[in-house]
């Protein structure tokens, strides 16, 4: 009823994280630990005479989508791939190329960790986290016989069975995400991705497997949503750009694909967002039973909320709704700006019984 | 929705009455036999992009303003006053949009006296909308009137029922 597009733009405009090419910042803090790992690397394979394998980096994750979010804590998150020209018959461990990430760059800051998936490099100032960089190595497929591309999972100490090469196709991904739509219906896309995603940052725990992670929501967004204009002019065909609407019927279509299952020894109602490449697992695969049933409810919750907004007359209170799910970043317009102008009014005196 | 009252309009939007100017109204419901009857004008929206529309204020009994168990005597100028203050300090967006006045009975009903007030205002008034609304205040409901500037015609108009618990 009250048209909301304009406040759904603001609070996209606060919200989006711009993409490394639109984000010196961004850029220049991943160009930073790149340059530091390329000197490092040198010296430590020179103090050992050996020859380093050569690599190459790629942006991956939210930043090459333009999906990301700004972090509530501040806490950016940069997303990189290292492609090492390693073949994994010769480097069946990928704790071993992990490890020459994780020595070149340790002392760089105070706190560098090897985590199953990557290595991550943490900023921070004093106590309070800036960002970090996310690199997560992969063996190239050039280099191995079956010519596939795979991503070093395991830390030290982690038992062998633990440690793999996992097939992934990361510009396969990208290919696929970016495909769907185009235009105005990938903008839509993204748009409601992100309010998404700043919702999730706002109403789920960070620690643990708690939040559903931002790539299933992505995937989710591929598999359920689809880009909705509303009609204001049946005759003339005239519609408009229509995020609520949309979003509305994506989380909808999330709640309508939960499905009951049997796992950890019950049934319960889950959402899988299965990667669309290898290796096509279920992303929201690590969230416990109990997590995906908190997930399905703060979606229900969310969509009650929408729907409120959706009815509701006046865009101020409409938009005072949608702060209690999306935040204070929501904007809620002044009330007289929600009006049309008029021309004045002179009443004459009036009897009533 | 919030704390406020919807009616279903004849452009295909909404007419709502908002919380604030609910409250304003519902301060003079008639449930005592010692109650005058009141009234005033609907100050508020027609809210930009949509043929909805949204009461934010009124005004309330005056000095002028004759009133008694059955009848309410509104005298215009104050109350234009009011209408032209709202208008200018919202820069012209915060728009007469008709009258109001109470009833001692629980489902209120438009008397003949009304009807014709309200078919006079369409014709004598001076405003920039096709619609005026009429509202009374029940001792329990509220009702609305949608009159149409060109045919004069009053209709009364359908509520949407509350869905908050």
């Amino acid at each position: 009823m009250a048209d909301i597009q304009k406040q759904f733009e603001e609070f996209n405009d606060v919200v989006r994280l711009k993409q490394y090419e639109h984000n010196a910042n961004l850029r220049e803090k991943r160009d930073v630990i790149l340059k530091k790992l390329k000197e490092r690397l040198k010296v430590l394979f020179e103090e050992r005479d050996d020859d380093l394998p050569k690599y190459t980096h790629f942006d991956q994750g939210s930043y090459k989508l333009g999906t990301g979010v700004k972090p509530l804590t501040g806490d950016f998150d940069i997303d990189v791939g290292l492609l090492f020209e390693v073949d994994r018959d010769e480097y069946r461990d990928p704790v071993v190329v992990k490890q020459w990430v994780y020595d070149a760059l340790d002392g760089h800051t105070k706190k560098v960790e090897m985590r199953r998936p990557c290595v991550t490099v943490f900023y921070q100032n004093g106590e309070e986290p800036l960002y970090h960089v996310d690199l997560a190595v992969y063996s190239a497929a050039d280099s191995n016989f079956d010519n596939k591309i795979c991503v070093g999972k395991g830390k030290q100490g982690s038992p062998p069975e633990n440690c793999i090469w996992e097939e992934a196709d990361p510009d396969g991904l990208i290919t696929v995400l970016t495909g769907k739509y185009s235009g105005d219906d990938w903008e839509q896309f993204r748009r409601c991705l992100r309010y998404l995603k700043r919702w999730k940052d706002l109403k789920f725990p960070t620690a643990g497997n708690a939040a559903p992670v931002g790539i299933g929501l992505t995937i989710a967004a591929y598999n359920w949503f689809y880009p909705k204009q509303k009609i204001v002019d049946n005759y003339a065909g005239q519609t408009r750009t229509d995020d609520l609407g949309a979003l509305l019927d994506f989380a909808n279509a999330m709640l309508c694909n939960f499905n009951l299952v049997f796992r950890d020894g019950e049934y319960a109602e889950r959402i899988e967002a299965k990667l669309p490449v290898v290796p096509y697992g279920d992303v929201f695969e690590k969230m416990s039973n109990q997590y995906m049933t908190k997930f399905k409810e703060k979606l229900q919750k969310l969509v009650a909320v929408m729907e409120e907004a959706m009815k509701e007359a006046d865009p101020v209170e409409a938009c005072k709704k949608l702060q209690k799910v999306f935040g204070d970043d929501f904007p809620v317009p002044e009330r007289d700006d929600t009006g049309a102008k008029r021309g004045p009014a002179i009443i004459t005196s009036s009897h009533s019984a | 929705m919030s704390s406020g009252i919807c009616f279903c309009n004849s452009q295909g939007g909404l007419f709502k009455i908002g919380e604030n100017a609910l409250l304003q109204m519902r301060a003079y419901v008639q449930d005592d036999p010692g109650k005058a009857e009141a009234g005033g004008v609907l100050l508020g929206r027609f809210i930009v992009d949509s043929a909805d529309i949204v009461v934010d204020q009124v005004t309330i009994p005056m000095p002028g303003d004759k009133r008694s168990r059955h009848r309410f005597f509104r005298e215009a100028k104050n109350h234009q006053a009011m209408i032209d203050r709202r208008w200018n300090q919202s820069k012209h967006r915060c728009n007469y949009l008709g009258g109001w006045h109470t009833h001692p009975e629980p489902n209120p009903t438009a008397s003949k006296t009304d009807i014709r007030d309200w078919k006079r205002a369409l014709r004598q008034n001076q405003f920039d909308s096709e619609t005026l609304y009429f509202v009374i205040v029940g001792t329990q409901e509220v009702s609305a009137w949608e009159g149409n500037r060109h045919t004069r015609l009053i209709k009364e108009l359908m509520s949407i029922p509350d869905q908050e618990n």
